[in-house]
């Protein structure tokens, strides 16, 4: 039995067979039931992993048709248009869905019809049956107004006046029922028998191009999918080729036997089509997941769908093999890097115009362009011979602390001045020479940061730092902090 | 054209012979083109890439270790203590700068390095690389690792690719991981590649490694900043770096004091400063030198003229401590 909270008050969320059986309901108080039955098992609702549960469901049903929609929190749409042939016909097909779901486990009910909304109600209402085109309104004329998909108040109010079941309501004159019920009633109607058309937004995006193989025998080793990746990517070859694109981002779905889909993506920096370059990424994202890895009574079902394309731009290769590839082997090492160890394994970084040290440069993933709002910083305008046109350039650590670390500082000459020795990491440091100080402040439109002072400094070994002073002294307030931004060569 | 192994063993006996006659190291003798043993050629484009050694431009340095750093190969950089990262990190970075500037540079470095590392010591920071080394931004990739294994693993692919200039791989400590095979696997990829790998091992200390060279690098004070009056007291300027020669097959021990020079992108030795270079603060010289130190405005008259002979003389007592040079000073006797 499961339990949830509702206005203040434990009540029967769902229960099995066994409890209906002893005359409980669901809404009833736990209270309640358990003064029935004392012995009954009552577990905590957990929407969350419900829905979890439902989504892997989803992805599983992808394995039949890729437009699958999550219908409230516990309902699947199934757009299986020019998908039925694939699986021997729609009752096949239906047969099929239902076996294997039933061995995973679930109770399902499920229906076919040509509209969203008359399926809605054959699942729930009929159960197992497939509504051919225009049957529609033969279904629903017996069903309850349930089947129409209606808000509750709605529901409500139409019984009130005795409109029972959706025959009825069909039977009403229409513009009453609009005036009186609103236009979602109608709209209701229209989309359930076919008048209206109703678009079942899919989880995922579609694939523009995806290939699979479904295997007679379940296969459990990572060198037969590998085997079979490589098959994959060879015929998506032509196809990427008449289209005269490379692939960005490949997905590669394992779909195990018991119900459970491992999704694995790969993005490229550049366009690519080559089958055994898509393995070699692949096998990297396999090497990663290695430990979690569980090919349990293995996969019956193997598919690679390229999610994201791009315009391959063809190069003629001359005989000697140039190092014309060089970008291209950076490339790829780059895409093996980030297909095992993830977005941000491997870095560049871009300039930008600004005088704060640690917005001066932005670390951006290798793949990625520089988004539009990082302006480069301006090249100096006039010619570049003159000596003159060398621009400042401010003495800069080549090491800067991702935060700068807090500094004590005992004592300094002058209250604005540097420090004759500092405190960092527990460790005791005396000042030998200072430069600075180099004062930074923040853009206008950050007033609320203080202003730094940069200091330059060598200790008595040699060490070159760069400590800022946070704020100004002030004898009213507590003294300014220190901070260590980074150390020099 | 392939040597037997035969052959390749006497030659070796030879050359053994003749180092002992010559009372020197077998490694130290010249090495004729067409032999070459612990070198991989590699022909692109039909024209043998020759991998030679990079040389600091620090005479007496070099000299020591023959030559120069082997440029396919791997060579440790140690650090004794994290906190002179800094001063490591400089000083594979500075090499590394100097392999850019022949060639023009679009190969990028890489610089890999564990997340444990780079919280300890700092994250790479491209404007301070550039000012102080010439490497630009877009010559710069980071490769951040979770664990030590993934940064031996993105080292080691990355070794082999000729589309990086030199890839710099930091650890700290002793890991176990970091052994003779792991080095020796680093080494071989960068002999094939010809390409450098500067493996920054911070905190660590020696241990029975593949490379060829072990290099021990600690910090040394900077010179004073030069003005127009002589050396300034209290300022920072050229960083100085303390260089060990801690292992080389070819090298005798020994120490140098190095000063590394951001404008020229050079080193320059301090110990040994005074029989190749002139002293920086040689201010005998430079009371003698001829140039003008105030440029000539370019056409019309010059209204600083009479003002010009003042400015020449320096002042005979340095300046005040604390009192520093003014901004534009400082780029007028940049020698470039």
């Amino acid at each position: 039995m499961i339990s949830h909270r509702d206005r203040n008050a434990q009540r029967i969320a769902a229960l099995d067979e066994r409890a209906e059986a002893l005359r409980l309901k669901p809404g009833m108080g736990i209270a309640d039931a358990r003064a029935m039955h004392p012995a009954i098992d009552v577990v905590e609702a957990d929407p969350q992993a419900d829905l979890r549960l439902l989504e892997s469901l989803a992805d599983w049903c992808d394995r039949y048709t890729p437009l699958v929609a999550l219908d409230g929190a516990d309902g699947l749409f199934l757009d299986i248009t020019g998908c039925t042939h694939l699986f021997g016909g729609e009752h096949a097909m239906l047969d099929e869905i239902l076996a294997r779901f039933f061995h995973q486990g679930f109770d399902v009910r499920a229906g076919i019809a040509s509209t969203a909304g008359a399926a809605w109600a054959a699942a729930r209402f009929r159960g197992r049956c497939i509504i051919a085109i225009g049957q529609e309104e033969a279904l629903l004329v017996p069903l309850p107004l349930a089947a129409l998909r209606l808000e509750p108040a709605i529901r409500g109010s139409l019984e009130s006046v005795g409109l029972r079941t959706v025959g009825a309501v069909l039977a009403a004159p229409r513009a009453p029922l609009a005036r009186r019920f609103g236009i979602a009633l109608l709209l209701r109607i229209d989309q359930a028998l076919g008048r209206q058309d109703e678009a079942v937004s899919p989880r995922l995006p579609i694939a523009p191009l995806s290939v699979e193989r479904h295997l007679a025998e379940p296969v459990t080793l990572i060198d037969d999918i590998e085997r079979l990746v490589l098959l994959l990517a060879t015929a998506l070859k032509t196809d990427l080729e008449r289209r005269g694109e490379g692939a960005r981002a490949v997905a590669l779905l394992l779909f195990r036997v018991d119900g459970v889909v491992t999704r694995l993506v790969v993005g490229t920096s550049r366009s690519m089509r080559e089958p055994r370059l898509i393995l070699k990424l692949f096998q990297e994202k396999l090497t990663a997941i290695t430990e979690d890895f569980d090919a349990g009574y293995g996969f019956d079902l193997v598919r690679l769908a390229i999610l994201a394309t791009a315009p391959f731009d063809m190069h003629q290769a001359d005989l000697a093999d140039a190092a014309e590839d060089s970008e291209e082997d950076l490339a790829l090492f780059a895409d093996r890097i980030r297909a095992r160890l993830g977005e941000g394994a491997i870095l560049k970084p871009v300039a930008v115009e600004s005088h704060l040290p640690e917005r001066a440069v932005a670390v951006i993933p290798y793949w990625q362009d520089a988004p539009r709002r990082i302006s480069p910083p301006k090249k100096p305008a006039g010619p570049r011979e003159l000596p003159s046109a060398v621009p400042y350039q401010p003495e800069r650590p080549i090491r800067l602390f991702q935060a700068p670390e807090p500094v004590e500082v005992p004592a300094s000459e002058i209250p604005d001045g540097p420090p004759r020795q500092f405190r960092w990491r527990r460790a005791l440091y005396r000042v030998a020479k200072v430069e600075g100080p180099e004062r930074l402040a923040a853009e206008w439109w950050r007033k609320e940061e203080p202003t730094r002072d940069y200091f330059r400094i060598e200790d008595t070994e040699g060490r070159r730092y760069w400590l800022y002073r946070q704020g100004f002294f002030d004898a009213s307030k507590p003294p300014p902090r220190w901070f260590m931004h980074g150390v020099f060569a | 054209m392939a040597i037997n192994a035969v052959a390749r063993d006497t030659v070796f006996a030879l050359r053994r012979q003749i180092a002992k006659i010559e009372g020197t190291l077998p490694e130290r003798l010249e090495v004729p083109a067409s032999f070459d043993a612990d070198r991989m050629l590699v022909r692109r484009s039909g024209v043998a890439e020759s991998h030679g050694l990079l040389s600091t431009g620090a005479d007496h340095f070099d000299a020591a270790l023959n030559g120069g750093l082997p440029k396919a190969a791997l060579t440790e950089f140690h650090g004794v203590e994290t906190r002179d990262a800094g001063t490591v990190a400089g000083f594979a970075l500075a090499l590394a700068g100097l392999l850019l500037k022949p060639t023009g540079a679009q190969a990028p470095i890489l610089w890999v390095g564990t997340a444990e590392i780079f919280r300890e010591a700092g994250f790479p920071y491209a404007r301070g690389l550039e000012a102080n080394f010439g490497i630009a931004p877009e010559n710069l990739l980071y490769a951040e690792a979770p664990k030590i294994t993934d940064a031996l693993w993105i080292a080691e692919e990355a070794a082999g690719l000729s589309a990086l200039s030199a890839v710099v791989l930091e650890l700290r400590g002793n890991p176990d991981r970091l052994d003779l095979t792991a080095t020796r696997r680093l080494h071989r990829r960068a002999l094939a590649a010809g390409r450098p790998v500067f493996l920054l091992r911070q905190a660590a200390f020696a241990e029975p490694t593949a490379a060829p060279v072990r290099l021990v690098v600690a910090p040394a004070p900077a010179t004073l900043r030069n003005t127009m009056a002589g050396p300034l007291d209290g300022t920072i300027g050229r960083p100085g770096i303390a260089v060990t020669i801690g292992k080389s097959r070819a090298a005798q021990p020994g120490q140098f004091t190095l000063e590394w020079n951001p404008d020229e992108r050079t080193f320059l030795d301090r110990t040994h400063a005074g029989a190749t270079h002139q002293r920086p603060w040689d201010t005998q010289n430079r009371t003698k030198d001829p140039v003008a130190v105030v440029p000539l405005s370019s056409g019309g008259t010059d209204p600083a003229a009479a003002a010009r002979q003042v400015l020449a003389f320096p002042p005979r007592q340095p300046l005040p401590a604390g009192d520093q040079p003014s901004r534009p000073q400082r780029p007028a006797h940049r020698r470039a």
